[in-house]
């Protein structure tokens, strides 16, 4: 009998060895090493990286750049975030029901998902041509006045926002409408049987059964906004004027263009200090306003 | 800088990975160079593509045949990615023998210490390192140490829409032309009602921004810093005088379509919507759809400039790897950039000469013409190439307020001499720092 179990705690670790090696290597080691980078004055050429203290992160303190690139990161958070997920369940509800070419419709939804990120940014770099694109034109047409978009410091960063919503639709409508699914009719009909008109049924029994999914795509979503980097890399660069510097990008502008790997490290540490408080605010407050069916 | 318009989608993944990359790069030994491996091919990591790659493999199969025992092995390497994988390879103590590196990176590849000081080599009879042109030579000096060979150069010219200039009934330019006639020209260029522009400028804020004004600058003959590279020198009337031409075609005339993207404007161009693009050479390809000509850089009139403009060469780097793959790679370097392949090579892909014997043989220069209307103009040019940019550490920083000083004047967001000012402050600050 124990060597039986013995056997099976050999296999099982057996088993999970290759993975948690793998993990740890390309996981945990990095994740030390940037804690050490970040305490270092590291440009990775020069194999002199002396100990500096604190002194990446008192920079950060001191960085103008840094603190815009902050108020960035919450700007599009704040509305990335909300945007996705009012989009997202506007067109689930639309699409739960039983219409012609449904699975068309429904493909069509995901597929801004598939789309790579390349493509999706070149596609928005010409709606939003501020002389040749097709907003602009449209803006003409109703007597809206033209507008720079990524050329202007003061409305970039919203292309941005309107860029990713629109590419991360796909995933929050999955989300919805897989849950949508799972409220049983019987709750409906119980509801519009009382006498609950269609909103009133939405409002109160619909989107409280729908929280658990609001709070996972809030959760999600906040972690990849903050997060942000490929569409700012691929249509604007950070700019005009640093507009659209976010932290990932600066992290990667500090790192990768400016050899300042020790400083790059600083950043990337304080974006997972953030990722974490907010995540954890998220679970708390969410807690308050979800409720799951047991 | 060359070739900078190919953007690998990796550089993405990899930056997500940044702590990743970062931290496998510092795990392994640092013991880098003289690893017991003395004998095997030499690693070369190239960034290759197209008839470039063909052309290359066959340069390297011809090397392999003329000197039995020689092997050469090459991998390709997205140009843009080389140094950070060159840095974690280094770190794991396996770096390549030769690895082609952009040019810009040279003041930071100096500080690895497993790269090979060729300054030596290059002295060595039937090199001929003067052959190479001025500005191939000063970007792969690094404080007066040779880190690398020239492995490609390039320069920026005005390539203009013939169709348009008659059009617009205008001249079309000469090789005497100014700043003054570029700018009026741009002005009658420009048509608001079918979207026409005089020009283009790229308004990202990197360093595709700021070496496109670096050589109006030098025209107008200025500065960037100081001689001993301990202070900026750009906040002077040279520099006033060339954001000023740049501030009148872009605020004052709006004849100047600015590109916050970097890559809008080749296909506007191709479209006819725009007049003139002061660009390289690797973009001719791209204009298949307009009939084009290419004049040198404008000039100041009365400034000490001339006709100037600006380089970005780039480098084959030598790593350590023992002295028997050191020597090897030598050689091979050596044969790759001699005179005869570097005009096999640019007659099979049509990249400049990387030496001025080779440009110079009438033949070369016409043949490459053929091939790739306009081109010749780009190699007569490579002669203007008279300066390089500063080769220091602290370059890319100072780029990146170069970059901003340029889009904010740009943008109309501030006044030329104001953003000289701000800008010298902040160069000063990183050059003390």
């Amino acid at each position: 009998m124990r060597r039986a179990v013995a056997s099976d705690h050999f296999a099982g670790w057996a088993f999970v060895t290759p993975g948690v090696v793998i993990i740890l290597l390309f996981g945990a080691v990095p994740i030390v090493w940037s804690a050490v980078m970040s305490f270092q004055r590291n440009n990775l050429l020069s194999p002199s990286t002396p100990f500096v203290g604190l002194a990446n992160y008192k920079q950060m303190v001191h960085d103008p750049i840094v603190a815009q690139a902050i108020q960035h990161t919450l700007i599009y958070t704040a509305l990335f975030v909300p945007g996705t997920m009012v989009v997202g369940l506007f067109l689930a509800v639309a699409m739960n029901r039983k219409i012609r070419f449904i699975s068309f419709y429904r493909t069509a939804a995901y597929a801004t998902m598939a789309i790579s990120t390349i493509s999706e940014a070149i596609v928005f770099i010409w709606l939003f041509d501020p002389s040749y694109g097709v907003v602009n034109y449209f803006f003409s047409l109703v007597g809206i006045p033209q507008q720079q978009f990524l050329n202007s410091p003061s409305e970039a960063l919203y292309v941005i926002v309107a860029m990713t919503i629109w590419g991360w639709t796909g995933f929050s409508v999955v989300i919805y409408l897989a849950a949508l699914q799972g409220i049983p009719q019987t709750l409906l009909e119980a509801a519009s049987i009382d006498g609950a008109g269609p909103w009133r049924t939405f409002r109160r029994i619909t989107l409280p059964l729908l929280s658990p999914a609001s709070l996972f795509l809030a959760v999600w979503l906040t972690i990849n906004a903050l997060q942000l980097f490929d569409e700012v890399y691929l249509s604007t660069q950070g700019g005009p004027l640093n507009a659209t510097t976010v932290l990932v990008y600066y992290l990667y502008n500090q790192a990768f263009q400016q050899f300042n790997f020790g400083y790059a490290s600083a950043i990337a540490y304080f974006l997972f200090l953030v990722i974490i408080v907010v995540t954890v605010i998220q679970f708390r407050v969410g807690k308050r306003f979800t409720y799951y069916r047991s | 800088m060359t070739k900078h318009r190919r953007r690998g989608t990796t550089a993405v993944l990899l930056t997500a990975l940044t702590a990743a990359t970062v931290a496998l790069a510092g795990c392994g030994s640092d013991s880098g160079g003289g690893n017991a491996a003395s004998s095997g091919p030499i690693q070369i990591w190239e960034g290759f593509t197209g008839t470039e790659a063909k052309t290359f493999s066959h340069l390297v199969s011809e090397y392999e045949a003329q000197h039995p025992g020689q092997k050469v092995s090459s991998l390709y390497v997205n140009n843009d990615d080389t140094l950070q994988k060159v840095l974690t390879a280094v770190r794991g103590g396996s770096p390549p023998d030769i690895a082609y590196l952009y040019g810009s990176w040279a003041p930071n590849v100096a500080e690895i210490p497993q790269v090979v000081d060729l300054t030596q080599v290059v002295k060595q009879p039937g090199v001929d390192w003067n052959d190479f042109w001025t500005g191939e030579r000063a970007v792969a000096t690094v404080n007066g140490k040779v880190i690398g060979i020239p492995a490609l150069v390039d320069n920026l010219a005005v390539v203009y829409n013939k169709t348009l200039f008659a059009k617009a009934h205008l001249a079309v330019p000469g090789p005497n032309w100014t700043w003054q006639q570029f700018v009026a020209d741009a002005q009658k260029l420009t048509d608001p009602a079918i979207k026409q522009y005089g020009t283009a400028y790229v308004t990202p804020g990197t360093e595709d921004t700021v070496w496109h004004w670096e050589a109006l600058l030098w025209e107008a003959g200025g500065q960037l810093l100081s001689a001993d590279n301990k202070t900026a020198a750009f906040d002077s009337a040279a520099g006033l005088t060339s954001l000023e031409t740049l501030r009148t075609m872009a605020v004052t005339d709006k004849s100047m379509y600015l590109d916050p993207t970097d890559s809008a404007y080749g296909n506007l161009f191709n479209s006819g919507k725009i007049g003139m693009l002061v660009t390289g050479p690797w973009d001719l390809s791209s204009f298949p759809n307009v009939h084009y000509g290419v004049q040198i850089m404008p000039s100041y009139p009365g400034s000490s400039g001339g006709h100037q403009t600006i380089s970005g060469p780039d480098n084959w780097v030598i790593f350590n790897n023992g002295s028997a793959h050191v020597s090897a790679a030598e050689q091979f370097l050596l044969w790759l950039t001699a005179p005869a392949q570097v005009k096999y090579f640019s007659l099979q892909t049509g990249d400049l000469p990387t030496r001025q014997s080779v440009a110079q043989q009438a033949s070369v220069s016409t043949q490459m013409n053929a091939a790739l209307p306009g081109v010749s103009t780009f190699v007569a040019n490579l002669g203007n190439v008279e300066q390089a940019r500063p080769q220091i550490p602290q370059y890319p920083k100072i780029s990146q307020i170069l970059g901003t000083m340029i889009v904010s004047v740009l943008l109309g967001q501030s006044q030329p001499q104001a953003a000289l000012a701000s800008a010298a402050q902040q160069v000063n600050q990183a050059l003390a720092g």
